[in-house]
């Protein structure tokens, strides 16, 4: 399926409009890390694995771990660490 | 009516309002009363610090504030009213970027509440700062990973390597 993202804090500005679109294969959240991880080699240069790896996948009500299934609505936000406060 | 006021704050509309916290969170059966104001300081790190812009994913931050408020219940009791807001957008040195406060019948339970929802609120909801330096200069500043523990029972106060000089209280 399609997931459609949302870019929040320091991933701000890497695309058009603060959102992109990444096919991932399989049903999972580790499967959307996966894909976007493929994006973010070819497309991202100043983002790190480990920035990446340090992400989090959230819908509006809750971050979701790696081995939940994608929401049925195919969107979600990326969330760096975050700095609040 | 509702024991806890959560709210963010867009700094284009409107700032934040420690006096407003310290109405709701009142009662004529509490006799304590804590607050926590954060602003946003003028050095960091020894870089001038001109201003902080934060971003919120606003859904989840609001829904986050809903649970800690839950979690400070549990943690010190149903008699409890508390108040979190917390800015959005371009804030100057010395605004005000975040206000907690709570309302209890005693003083413990009032810094107790207080303490635990300003440490999720910074290390556990989904909020980003960006300083913007008098240089001209601007940095997202690092944070706490939300893939470190389920967010649901993140504990608020932790003890992971820390930026010593937050830009702010």
């Amino acid at each position: 399926m399609d997931v459609e993202l949302e870019l929040f804090g320091t991933l701000r500005g890497l695309e058009p409009g603060d959102r992109l679109r990444v096919p991932v294969a399989g049903g999972t959240v580790a499967d959307l890390r996966a894909a976007l991880a493929t994006h973010a080699a070819a497309r991202w240069p100043r983002v790190t694995p480990g920035l990446l790896g340090s992400c989090a996948f959230a819908t509006p009500a809750a971050v979701l771990r790696d081995g939940e299934p994608l929401p049925v609505d195919g969107r979600m936000a990326v969330l760096p660490p975050v700095s609040g406060g | 009516m509702a024991d806890h006021f959560l709210h963010v704050a867009d700094r284009a509309a409107e700032a934040l309002d420690p006096a407003a916290a310290l109405e709701f969170v009142s009662d004529p059966g509490f006799g304590g009363v804590a607050m926590f104001v954060g602003r946003v300081r003028d050095l960091n790190q020894g870089r001038d610090v001109a201003g902080i812009s934060y971003d919120l994913y606003q859904p989840l931050a609001l829904a986050r504030f809903a649970e800690i408020a839950e979690q400070a219940k549990r943690e010190v009791g149903p008699r409890l009213r508390l108040y979190i807001a917390h800015a959005k957008g371009r804030l100057a040195v010395g605004e005000l970027a975040v206000v907690i406060a709570a309302g209890t019948p005693h003083r413990d339970e009032a810094f107790r509440a207080c303490r635990l929802a300003i440490e999720a609120v910074k290390h556990t909801t989904p909020i980003w700062k960006q300083e913007h330096y008098v240089d001209g200069d601007s940095e997202w500043t690092a944070g706490c990973s939300l893939c470190d523990a389920p967010v649901a029972q993140a504990s608020p106060v932790h003890d992971h390597a820390h930026d010593p000089d937050h830009p702010q209280h």
